[in-house]
């Protein structure tokens, strides 16, 4: 009987516990920039502390009244703690505010600048943020377009995951400025990547009698494997190979073609290369 | 034998130095705080983490828990500044500046923190943890203590690189 008795005490004394926990019941979550109502029980005045990731107040409530936590209090996303003091004890909750809806998209996209044709060459990263700077953790569909004008586009669904969605592209066949752009419903993001022809490719020369004692060999117009013009100022190098006499020069391409004057000796062997890649080979006066 | 005394002198100091340097290296990477912070990276893609990389943000990120517990108790935004960047700098400023309005300073035990990252960009310039962190929060109002809660919050966390060091871009919790 007795163990009975000091049984139905503790629970007792458990159900007076629960009870006063429960004084001041707050919602599990609330949206950012929503209004929260927080009811409190007892009667009198008492302190409210509010803490957020982001701010602090602290002010009278009075006991028995609901507690108003107006919407532009509670932009920030995260765990809130709020604590009610008062002459009878202190009774705390606590709350998630959960991020709004994607706002803003904070897009990064790395090279700014990189040749044709390079295999996952561009990645791009979006931070998804709401409009009070908090980062989307639920999953949302994100779209990355990349499209060169009068090109193909290539597109990428992707799944955010804790707030992030990214993707590596190859870049395009065609120079010229490729547009990333990032969507998500109606937020989009765009940021451009300069794509420049790639190394040359196939490069071809020819020879014909300069000033006394010289020749002048010249390129074709130096294109990259897609067709893309290689820039003005790729040095293409000439070399000549005569009687174990070599003579080099390095020419910048200039208006598309690059060309230099060489010694005319009989027999000599030219060529020419950019980079890794070597040209067709020339001999001069040979018989 | 002078020459040779001279030489063998040399040669020890050399060696001193040379074992000293993994060691002065080791203890570079390592927090100058206590807060215990265990940091997995098994996982994180798509960029691999190098282990220096993975020790350098274990130490950052535990001296930023360190700095933003004093700032918040201290009430001082000026603490914030070596280890916070963009909003989450913005964020813990603008509590601060509120809680010394107040005459509120809030004091942060930290308990430990066990973090994974699960993002590491593909240009290496972001990174992004999950991090389980055992904290008891308490709030003083002038030196009163008014109330003090042990919690457990899950963050997500962005971080960074700057000149010499990793900084916390977004510290938020989020709900498990």
């Amino acid at each position: 009987m007795k163990r009975l008795l000091s049984a139905l005490a503790c629970l007792a004394l458990l159900a007076g516990a629960a009870a006063a926990q429960s004084q001041l019941q707050a919602p599990k979550s609330v949206t950012a920039n929503t209004e929260l109502t927080v009811s409190t029980s007892g009667s009198g005045d008492a302190t409210l502390y509010l803490v957020g990731p982001a701010s602090f107040s602290k002010r009278s409530v009075k006991l028995g009244e609901p507690i108003r936590i107006a919407p532009e209090e509670l932009h920030a996303a995260g765990a809130w703690l709020m604590v009610v003091k008062s002459g009878s004890g202190t009774e705390s909750a606590s709350f998630e505010v959960l991020p709004a809806e994607p706002g803003k998209l904070s897009f990064v996209v790395r090279p700014s600048r990189l040749p044709v044709a390079v295999h996952s060459g561009i990645s791009g990263v979006a931070y998804l943020l709401d409009n009070y700077n908090n980062l989307v953790t639920a999953p949302q569909d994100v779209a990355f377009r990349l499209s060169v004008e009068d090109g193909p586009t290539a597109q990428q669904n992707v799944k955010s995951k804790d707030g992030i969605a990214w993707t590596q592209l190859d870049s395009g066949s065609k120079a010229g400025a490729a547009h990333l752009v990032a969507n998500v419903g109606d937020i989009s993001a765009e940021r451009v990547v300069q794509q420049v022809a790639s190394a040359a490719c196939n490069l071809h020369i020819a020879a014909k009698p300069g000033d006394a004692g010289k020749i002048l060999v010249a390129t074709d117009p130096v294109r990259d494997c897609t067709g893309n013009a290689v820039p003005d100022g790729t040095v293409v190098t000439f070399t000549s190979t005569a009687n174990g006499a070599v003579t080099t020069v390095d020419a910048p391409i200039k208006k598309g073609v690059a060309q230099a004057e060489l010694p005319a000796r009989p027999g000599a062997v030219i060529s020419a290369a950019s980079g890794v890649i070597m040209g067709n080979e020339l001999r001069w006066g040979a018989r | 034998m002078r020459v040779r005394a001279l030489l063998t002198a040399f040669l020890l100091v050399a060696s001193a130095i040379a074992a000293d340097v993994p060691k002065k290296a080791a203890a570079s990477q390592a927090p100058a705080t206590n807060i215990q912070l265990d940091l997995n990276a098994d996982s994180v893609g798509p960029h691999q983490m190098e282990e220096l990389t993975r020790l350098a943000i274990t130490r950052d990120y535990a001296e930023a828990w360190d700095a933003l517990a004093q700032a918040l108790e201290q009430n001082d935004t000026a603490l914030l500044n070596r280890d916070f960047i963009g909003f989450a700098r913005d964020n813990f400023a603008a509590r601060i500046a509120e809680q010394q309005k107040a005459g509120v300073r809030t004091k942060t035990i930290d308990h430990g923190h066990k973090a994974t990252a699960v993002f590491y960009s593909p240009d290496g310039a972001g990174i992004e943890l999950r991090d389980e962190a055992q904290l008891e929060i308490q709030i003083l109002d002038g030196d009163t203590l008014v109330s003090s809660t042990k919690v457990t919050r899950h963050y997500v966390v962005l971080l960074t690189p700057t000149e010499v060091r990793w900084k916390v871009r977004i510290l938020q919790t989020v709900a498990e």
